[in-house]
């Protein structure tokens, strides 16, 4: 090897040390991990304790199933929200546009513990603003953390809360990118706004939406804060138990790291492939 | 086919004017050039016509209709832009027949003429391609089939071979020009291009600083320019400006010397005689020159630019504008030092406010 790439090398190994021993050594051990079975020492080479016992576990089945239910309402949802948000953020109409841009952005930057109280709170059964204002206007109060249906939402409100602005920043940004005067010259040819959306936004906004659908996909496999936060660990009964939580509870709570190895492995691969079939789906096929 | 007329027409952004108050009536069936130096408001005015911009005050017919409150789609006008502005995820055939499709326009009749158009601007074998397989040249043949697919009152086109290297502006100039012949279109064009005004126009329109400075034909505005500002636009290379004194007058002429040339005078054909001692400013184009003469100055020439049936000799290289003359012949006359006189008649004069003395 040349002694400039040698330097260069060098130069580079404090940072491909850590990576190594923190980032690619954990990957690779925990693949290994994932064959043994570790509820007791000594460990020992048996993947129908991990393996095959995903394939059976009712556990992980609720918690996948919970994963898929709030993939498939929240994630649509919440990039449908995201962007009819962003079209409005690039409204020509709008004011103080930095300041409403760094609102919607803000929940991002929010802490998880801090945000989880304050829905916690809103939420609140009793006394949250929540159901007092469904009292208000002659709803029956619902029972936020009690109901398996109503903690779901709960959930799937609170991510989407979180995530929307974040993505809307991203939709602004692949609408900023298509040239005005596309649309002066479709306005020229008595195309209406709503025409220009459906078949000259929406079109060129593909790889952007797809790319948040991607993102969000991922997120949500990887869903733990507010289950944990929110809805007491996963409750009522494991309703809002998901994989991410899951995975959790088998690892860090029963200290069964070859299982968790396994899930986290599962839980990869599945986004990998939910992933793959979003930008099939949204491929350019011109 | 249509006429535009344009009256008393304003536009203010805020407390700036861009345009202050254009009059002009394009014929129908006119090419029309806008020509001007950027911020000029040659794009403003055009966009106004579009319905893009707003008017702030006056009013634009386009036929026998007043437009200021009717919708871009609804003006009959297309517009070609300097960016293109093609769908980019469209095909060409998409492209040009999307506005049509929206419109719910007879499918039939739309594919005759995306076909039509296609067959004037040789775009047939592209139809399948998208933008981003395009070149430059194509992408503005696209657009401008685009426009003609509607068959539009007015075709504007804003700098249109602005983005294209300057072969393929030539091309596209003469294309332009003969798309006029055979479509029998009102055609107004904006560019900064003066090249591109005098090839193309039946009539130019010389904007500076939102005021209608000129409007005339090409080579009017050439050899009768109104004032030193359409002078010094029109033409290429450069007219030359000297400043001079009033001496005599006689027989039709006026006499000037010219300031810091020695004993040059320049030779003006005139209606009337100058207070002698007036100071004038004298515009020469450069193949108004001759070598030698009695009455002229001497000459250093720094660059020589040989074009083949013309040269241009550059004298006074270090200052804002040099001196150029053009010469016939293919002599090498760099470094040469040269005595040049005015041809007799030949030179304009214009007086301290820059307008034109006739």
């Amino acid at each position: 090897m040349r002694r400039r790439n040698l330097t260069a090398y060098g130069f580079l190994s404090p940072y491909l040390l850590i990576f190594a021993a923190f980032w690619l050594w954990p990957i690779i051990y925990s693949f290994y991990l994932s064959f043994l079975s570790t509820r007791r020492a000594p460990w020992t080479f048996n993947p129908s304790m991990t393996w095959l016992r995903i394939t059976q576990d009712t556990a992980f089945y609720n918690a996948l199933w919970n994963t898929l239910k709030i993939l498939a309402i929240q994630v649509p949802a919440m990039v449908f929200l995201a962007t009819v948000l962003a079209v409005l953020l690039n409204s020509q109409l709008l004011r103080a546009r930095g300041l409403i841009r760094f609102a919607f952005f803000a929940p991002v930057v929010i802490g998880e513990a801090a945000y989880a109280a304050v829905f916690r709170l809103m939420f609140n059964t009793d006394f949250g603003i929540v159901n007092k204002t469904l009292q208000a206007i002659g709803l029956s109060k619902v029972d936020w953390f009690a109901n398996p249906s109503a903690a779901m939402s709960l959930i799937i409100m609170a991510v989407t809360w979180r995530w929307v602005g974040y993505n809307a920043i991203i939709i602004l940004s692949g609408l900023q990118s298509i040239q005005t005067d596309v649309y002066e010259a479709a306005t020229l040819e008595r195309v209406s706004p709503r025409q220009q959306f459906f078949h000259i936004t929406l079109p060129l906004l593909r790889p952007v939406l797809v790319f948040c659908f991607v993102l969000s996909v991922i997120g949500s496999m990887q869903l733990f804060a507010e289950p944990y936060l929110i809805t007491n660990m996963g409750g009522p009964g494991g309703a809002t138990e998901t994989l991410g939580l899951f995975l959790y509870r088998q690892g860090f709570l029963n200290l069964n790291f070859g299982y968790a190895s396994a899930i986290a492995y599962t839980i990869a691969a599945l986004a990998v492939a939910i992933s793959a079939l979003n930008m099939w789906i949204g491929r350019d096929r011109t | 086919m249509a006429s535009v007329s344009i009256n008393q027409v304003t536009k203010q952004f805020g407390a700036v004017s861009v345009i202050r108050g254009a009059n002009l009536h394009v014929e129908d069936g006119e090419l029309v050039v806008f020509v001007g130096p950027s911020g000029c408001g040659k794009s403003t005015l055009l966009r106004m016509i579009a319905g893009l911009e707003d008017i702030s005050s006056g009013d634009i017919h386009i036929g026998d209709t007043m437009v200021n409150d009717i919708e871009p789609g609804d003006r009959g006008v297309a517009m070609v832009f300097q960016s293109y502005a093609l769908y980019p995820h469209m095909s060409v055939q998409q492209n040009m027949s999307f506005g049509l499709r929206m419109n719910g326009n007879e499918k039939a009749d739309t594919e005759r003429r995306v076909q039509t158009a296609a067959k004037v601007l040789q775009l047939k074998p592209l139809l399948a391609r998208l933008p981003k397989q395009l070149s430059g040249g194509q992408r503005q043949r696209v657009a401008i089939g685009r426009a003609i697919v509607r068959e539009p009152q007015v075709f504007l086109f804003d700098e249109p071979l602005s983005n294209l290297d300057a072969e393929l502006r030539v091309q596209m100039r003469v294309e332009i020009a003969r798309l006029h012949k055979e479509l029998q279109a009102t055609m107004i064009y904006v560019t900064h291009d003066q090249t591109e005004a005098m090839t193309l126009a039946d009539r130019i329109v010389v904007l500076r600083d939102g005021l209608i400075e000129q409007v005339g034909s090409p080579l009017e505005l050439y050899h009768n320019p109104a004032n030193a500002f359409v002078a010094g636009f029109i033409g290429s290379p450069r007219i030359n400006f000297f400043t001079g004194v009033a001496t005599e007058y006689a027989e039709g002429h006026q006499l000037v010397q010219l300031s810091g040339r020695g004993s040059a005078v320049a030779k003006v054909a005139t209606t009337e005689a100058l207070p002698s001692g007036t100071l004038i400013k004298v515009g020469v184009r450069p193949e108004h020159f001759e070598i030698g003469g009695a009455c002229g100055f001497p000459i250093k020439v720094d660059v020589v630019e040989q074009l083949g049936s013309v040269s241009y000799l550059y004298a006074d290289t270090t200052s804002e504008y040099p001196l150029i003359v053009a010469r016939q012949d293919d002599g090498d006359h760099r470094s040469d030092e040269l005595t040049i006189s005015i041809r007799a008649g030949k030179a304009l004069l214009f007086g301290a406010d820059g307008n034109r003395l006739r």
